[in-house]
């Protein structure tokens, strides 16, 4: 039987970074991913890593946290992960978003993120491509971008040289329990002996819970990417609209008239690609789309970037984003399962915060405490009223 | 033979994607998200059966059909073609 100091399920951004961490911690670290490295929700998404729009507080101090991680990740993991701080915009649209976008503003700068409120004029000298009937935008030079697809095999690859056992096509299947402590791990290829596992399964993390007993509030939100041609350059940042921030943090006000979620995200790769989206619906593991909502996700851009009406789409892709509901994720040991512990439900953030949850579960891993200011506030016990 | 272009749209050599499976990729996903094989214009319209050749064995070539879908659209189309009207 194979031995570990500690097993990670699940090979995404999150597990690969965890796996990083805890083997440079000299742990004995095997990772076990049911399909490929960052093939699933790591595979299926945007590109941005944007700090303006987050809300006050920890969700906040993560990002910038995780920022500040980001800036030597490439030094540290030893090759290019396409990082760049390379500044972010939110596009008003009516009279309406504008007035909630600038109180928006206002609570942010409060909040100390260098983001201005710009008139259309400004808006248009930043991103010439905007429609002429827009009535502003905001910028943050703050905002940032990755390669995701770069990162996850180059946390992998990192982990890997530092000791990590890779085990991609492998399920788990079972964990055992000795006096309430994680002894064993089954998997379709064999048992490993471990006392310490982490659960990084992103939205299959509740059915990973379930072999030990444990209730995880973690549900698949829907979203939807279409992926283009190779283009020129036309945009300089990635570019979010109003509409995406009324229904990312109004959700419940907006539904009547988005059901789909739809807000524009918009970024181009560095090889040219534009990656636009996109959706945010609850519809369980459901992979087939409905029309209208390749409708709606078209309809909406183009309103916004009318020049977007003329380049060719060469593939979609749908994600499966894990949602706890408040937007935050879990991290914490499993207060029932010595030794068990939860790194999930980072829902359309875990790009943005895969390098410092690394760090974090390294940390609550060794019990030093470095993190207890997020720690505390990311626990499974916030959510005791729903389970 | 090493230099022969699979992946003609993103021009990805034969020993590039032969590397990518020694070092243990054994799916189309794997290849693809490692190397960028079939992710230029024609999707993999071109490379996918060559690189499913690549792949290591019948039976993990079998998993790769399961695991693999076809997603939209089937054929490149302007973003005003996904419309409603």
């Amino acid at each position: 039987m194979k031995t570990a100091d500690a097993v990670v399920i699940g090979g995404g951004v999150i597990g690969t970074s965890i796996a990083f961490r805890l083997a440079r911690k000299g742990l004995k670290t095997i990772l076990i991913e049911k399909g490929a490295i960052g093939g699933a929700t790591s595979g299926s998404c945007d590109k941005a890593i944007f700090l303006q729009s987050k809300k006050p507080g920890v969700h906040l101090e993560l990002a910038k946290a995780s920022l500040a991680v980001y800036k030597q990740l490439e030094h540290e993991l030893g090759e290019s992960i396409e990082f760049e701080q390379c500044g972010g915009m939110i596009a008003i649209e009516s009279e309406e978003q504008l007035s909630t976008m600038k109180e928006f503003v206002q609570k942010q700068q409060q909040a100390g993120i260098p983001i201005r409120l710009l008139d259309v004029y400004e808006a248009r000298q930043i991103q010439p491509v905007l429609a002429d009937h827009m009535r502003g935008a905001t910028w943050s030079e703050l905002d940032a971008e990755v390669n995701p697809l770069l990162l996850s095999q180059a946390f992998a690859k990192a982990a890997r040289r530092n000791g990590t056992e890779i085990l991609t096509h492998t399920e788990v299947q079972g964990i055992e329990c000795i006096q309430g402590r994680v002894a064993k791990i089954k998997t379709n290829l064999g048992e490993i002996a471990t006392e310490t596992v982490i659960n990084a399964a992103g939205p299959f993390a509740p059915a990973i819970g379930k072999l030990v007993g444990l209730s995880i509030p973690i549900v698949p939100r829907r979203g939807v990417i279409f992926i283009s041609e190779k283009v020129p350059p036309i945009l300089r940042g990635n570019l979010l609209c109003a509409q995406y921030i009324v229904s990312k943090h109004l959700a419940h006000l907006s539904e009547n008239y988005n059901p789909y979620g739809i807000g524009l995200s918009l970024g181009q790769t560095k090889s040219g690609n534009l990656l636009l989206g996109g959706s945010r619906e609850f519809v369980g593991f459901q992979k087939d789309v409905p029309p209208e909502i390749y409708a709606s996700i078209a309809e909406h851009a183009c309103r916004i970037i009318p020049s977007l009406r003329g380049i060719r789409m060469i593939r979609t892709m749908v994600g499966f984003r894990p949602s706890t509901g408040d937007g935050l994720p879990i991290l914490q040991e499993s207060p029932d399962v010595e030794g068990f512990y939860i790194a999930a439900g980072h829902e359309g953030d875990g790009i943005a915060l895969a390098p410092i949850t690394g760090q974090i579960v390294a940390s609550l891993v060794s019990k030093d405490n470095q993190f207890a200011h997020f720690t505390q506030h990311l626990t499974l016990n916030r959510f005791a009223a729903l389970l | 033979m090493d230099e022969m272009i699979i992946c003609r749209c993103e021009e990805i050599p034969l020993k590039t994607i032969r590397k990518t499976v020694q070092e243990g990729a054994c799916t189309i996903r794997e290849v693809k998200l490692q190397t960028r094989a079939g992710m230029g214009i024609c999707q993999g319209r071109t490379c996918r059966p060559l690189v499913e050749k690549l792949l290591p064995s019948e039976k993990e070539q079998a998993a790769v059909y399961q695991i693999s879908g076809y997603r939209l659209p089937v054929r490149p189309l302007l973003l005003q073609d996904f419309f409603k009207e």
